[in-house]
């Protein structure tokens, strides 16, 4: 199991927000959406399109090439083109850290 | 050298060493100003360009590296896997673009062949040369990794066989790339008319986990009649970043049949351009794709017919593994001029896991009007009856997916005339294959 990294500061963010990281060689997006962070890959299941582009509504992440969706919360796809979800990371937030662990899936 | 020096990035003040420590011509030096240039004003390449739309290259960062500015060493010198029982008439090793070690018999020595690292013989034989280096064969106005090789190669090798020599030996180039380091390396291969040779060139790096960046150039002109057979195999270490501009022109009645293997490299951005540059030129390339891990290779081809009556057959297969990815964008371009053109293109891509993707886009661009084009591209996953019938002959589940996979590939295997270098390409994707249910 992977470590909790500390990628961010809570005020880095606006919420509501996004933010494109790097984190242990990886690319991911982190969400601060109602004093609660969210983080999953920066990655479109369709076609590998950059999710951190897209834009945030009502919790969804929608990729800026073709318009697929997906639940910031678990990774779900939801709606097509993309039929598999994103990979979500756990994230806890320590006093003004905010903190990821990477889902090495 | 000092050890700060070494560790310059990709500055102006890395490439001012470069160009100081180099004891070459001013022409040389001078195209590698102009070069330099261009590197810094090009920008890198963004992710809504069609070429790249499916390569991400956001993770690498140039200044994890440097420019290599001097000769480095290394305990256990890799040996390659193409030799191996091999009569060579020469070899040509490097490491980090640098040469390692260079050799050719004096035989074909003596029929004036240059063979060996291109930083040494452009100083000797620069008269030979320059007017390809200066006529630039990959254009270094591509993209930041061309522009960025030909103001920055370290070394590389260089092959040249004079008019009319044959050469029945093969030769062999091994480039090498310790942990850390970078490869700038430009690989030049002349055969003026009427010339044949042999040619097998590797990668390797100095381990499995050694991480590198490779950026070179591969540069072929074949003239009148003029014959080449070439084995490339790219086996770098999953940690590598390699990006290769590779070109070929192929004269009037020549044929060029290149046969090439990638199976290493993290990330792997390659453009092979073979232009069909006199009539009557021929040309076959068998591709060969193993990946593995979260590995992603792409490649770009493209054959370009510029005159009548040529012919080239491209045919790609690859095999995935886990996560890892392949795209191939295979492109026939056929000039107005360029009529009884006959051009194939077929790409073949076997999935042997479910997280695995090939992306394949076959295409063609044609102005001629007299003129046989055809393509194809089929991806799909291994046969469970096959696997089935394999195991109910005694073989287990991996044996089966071996014999599948080595089987796969055969088609291309088969075109390679040097049994040794056929059973070394089979044994090392064997090796990969893992056991999937």
């Amino acid at each position: 199991m992977a470590e909790f990294i500390k990628v961010a500061k809570v005020t880095d963010i606006p919420n509501p927000g996004k933010q494109m990281l790097e984190v242990d060689d990886r690319l991911v997006v982190l969400f601060h959406v109602g004093d609660v962070f969210y983080c999953v890959d920066d990655v479109c299941t369709h076609d590998g399109g950059p999710l951190g582009d897209g834009e945030l509504v009502d919790g969804t992440i929608a990729c800026p090439r073709h318009g697929a969706q997906f639940d910031i919360k678990t990774g779900e796809a939801l709606c097509m083109p993309a039929t598999e979800n994103t990979i979500v990371h756990q994230v806890k937030v320590d006093g003004d850290d905010v903190l990821v662990q990477i889902n090495d899936e | 050298m000092t050890q700060a020096m070494t560790q310059l990035g990709f500055t102006q003040e890395a490439f001012d060493a470069l160009l100081q420590a180099r004891d070459e011509p001013a022409w040389l030096q001078e195209i590698r100003r102009e070069s330099w240039q261009k590197y810094q004003q090009f920008d890198w390449p963004a992710r809504d360009e069609e070429e790249w739309f499916r390569t991400d290259i956001r993770m690498f960062k140039l200044d994890k590296f440097n420019l290599p500015l001097e000769q480095n060493s290394i305990d256990n010198m890799p040996t390659g896997l193409l030799c191996d029982g091999l009569e060579l008439g020469g070899q040509s090793i490097s490491l980090d673009g640098y040469s390692a070690h260079s050799e050719l018999s004096a035989d074909l020595a003596s029929k004036g062949i240059l063979f060996g690292s291109l930083a040494g013989l452009v100083k000797t034989h620069g008269d030979i040369l320059r007017p390809h280096i200066e006529r630039q064969i990959v254009d270094r106005d591509t993209d930041k990794f061309s522009a960025l090789n030909a103001a920055c190669w370290s070394g590389g090798h260089v092959l040249y066989v004079p008019r009319g020599v044959v050469v029945k030996e093969p030769l062999h180039v091994l480039s090498v790339l310790s942990n850390g380091g970078a490869d700038l390396g430009k690989t030049l291969v002349i055969l003026e008319d009427g010339a044949e040779a042999t040619l097998l060139t590797e990668t390797e790096s100095e381990s499995d986990t050694a991480e590198g960046l490779h950026c070179g150039t591969m540069e072929i002109v074949l003239g009148t009649d003029a014959h080449l057979r070439y084995v490339s195999l790219q086996d770098w270490s999953p940690r590598v970043w390699h990006f290769a501009h590779q070109k070929a022109i192929v004269g009037r009645d020549s044929t060029l049949q290149w046969t090439m293997a990638a199976m290493g490299s993290r990330l792997a951005k390659v453009n092979q351009h073979v232009a069909l540059a006199g009539e009557g030129a021929q040309t076959q390339v068998n591709g060969v794709l193993f990946t593995e891990g979260k590995q992603h290779l792409s490649y770009h081809t493209l054959q370009h017919h510029e005159q009548p009556s040529c012919r080239s057959d491209f045919l790609y297969k690859s095999a995935l593994q886990d996560k890892s990815r392949t795209v191939w964008r295979g492109m026939i371009k056929v000039d107005a001029e360029a009529q009884r053109t006959d051009g194939y293109q077929r790409n073949d891509n076997m999935l042997l896991s479910n997280s695995a993707r090939a992306d394949s886009i076959p295409g063609l661009e044609i102005e001629a009007d007299d003129v046989r084009c055809t393509h194809g591209s089929t991806t799909g996953q291994v046969d469970d009856e096959l696997i089935f019938y394999a195991m109910c002959r005694g073989f287990t589940r991996k044996e089966a997916i071996r014999a599948i996979v080595i089987g796969f590939f055969q088609q291309i295997f088969d075109r390679i005339t040097i049994e040794s270098v056929r059973d070394a390409l089979g044994d090392a994707i064997a090796r990969r294959v893992r056991e999937y249910d």
